[in-house]
């Protein structure tokens, strides 16, 4: 009993510190596998643009359904606007507080590892017509 | 245990730790937190963008404006002063060992060099142009930027 007591403490512990240390600021989106890359960056606390097989979504918002990787556009409209929303709702929160420093424009690109090239083209377009210059793409760590 | 001691002690009792309680609360924080548990660690990979309204910048004319063209078959280095070089996709890692020797060494032969122009396809796949991406910034070109091929 006492050694069971033991083993469950030892590994009570050890989740714990795991869990206080990593503190994870994104979570990767569900339907989203993530292609590896070598980089160490740590990912920033921002907006997320989950992209997957069906759907963009912005947050917790289903911005765009599929399709939107055809057309000759570079812009993708529905998901321009809403990030001009979002936009709009920062830079308004912030002047209600009072700082005046203009908004960082920060935003963290989630795609599947087998995403076309031109999605993320038109992604990354989309975001930098909409205001958010600093585009972080989420990745898994390999070696 | 003489007789006449009892009365003068109190009884020592041994007292019985109940741990099945603090159990429980194992059973149930233990499954909680390995749920918790990461395994995966996330990076970033860090893009720039120039602002919108910004107009394109000529390049300075010593830049050797490299760029690797990715296609499903071959990665195609081209560069101002050198011969454009393919390297067949056929097995993906020697592929990918033959570009970062081949990156490294123009910059070593032209240092200074900064810049790499990732060319891709429409379809090419997203881990493709992230790991294109790694090759980069191993072979010493942290300054990446991502063209799309719009001229097929």
């Amino acid at each position: 009993m006492t050694s069971m007591m033991d083993i469950l403490t030892v590994l009570l512990l050890f989740l714990l510190k795991s869990f206080v240390v990593e503190a994870e600021v994104i979570t990767p989106a569900a339907g989203v596998q993530l292609p590896e890359s070598t980089s160490r960056q740590d990912p920033p606390e921002t907006v997320v643009i989950a992209i997957n097989d069906e759907q963009v979504t912005v947050g917790d918002h289903v911005v765009a359904p599929v399709g939107i990787g055809n057309g000759d556009s570079l812009l993708i409209p529905a998901l321009a606007a809403h990030l001009r929303t979002l936009q709009d709702q920062s830079r308004s929160l912030a002047s209600r507080r009072g700082e005046s420093a203009p908004i960082a424009g920060r935003i963290t690109i989630q795609g599947d590892r087998d995403m076309p090239f031109q999605l993320l083209q038109r992604v990354m377009y989309t975001c930098n017509q909409s205001g958010y210059d600093d585009i972080s793409l989420a990745v898994i760590q390999t070696s | 245990m003489a007789k006449g001691r009892k009365r003068g002690y109190r009884q020592l009792v041994e007292a019985d730790l109940d741990i099945m309680p603090l159990m429980n609360l194992f059973v149930v924080l233990i499954p909680m937190l390995l749920l918790s548990a990461v395994f995966v660690e996330l990076s970033v990979i860090d893009m720039n963008l120039p602002p919108a309204d910004a107009r394109a910048e000529n390049p300075p004319p010593q830049s050797l404006d490299l760029s690797v063209t990715i296609d499903r078959a071959r990665y195609v280095v081209k560069a101002q002063r050198l011969a454009p070089r393919i390297i067949e996709r056929a097995d993906a890692e020697t592929a990918d060992q033959e570009l970062t020797t081949l990156l490294a060494g123009i910059v070593q032969q032209h240092p200074g060099t900064e810049d790499i122009a990732i060319v891709a396809q429409g379809d090419t796949p997203y881990q493709d142009v992230i790991t294109l991406m790694d090759i980069s910034r191993e072979a010493g070109l942290p300054s990446i930027s991502l063209a799309g091929d719009t001229a097929r």
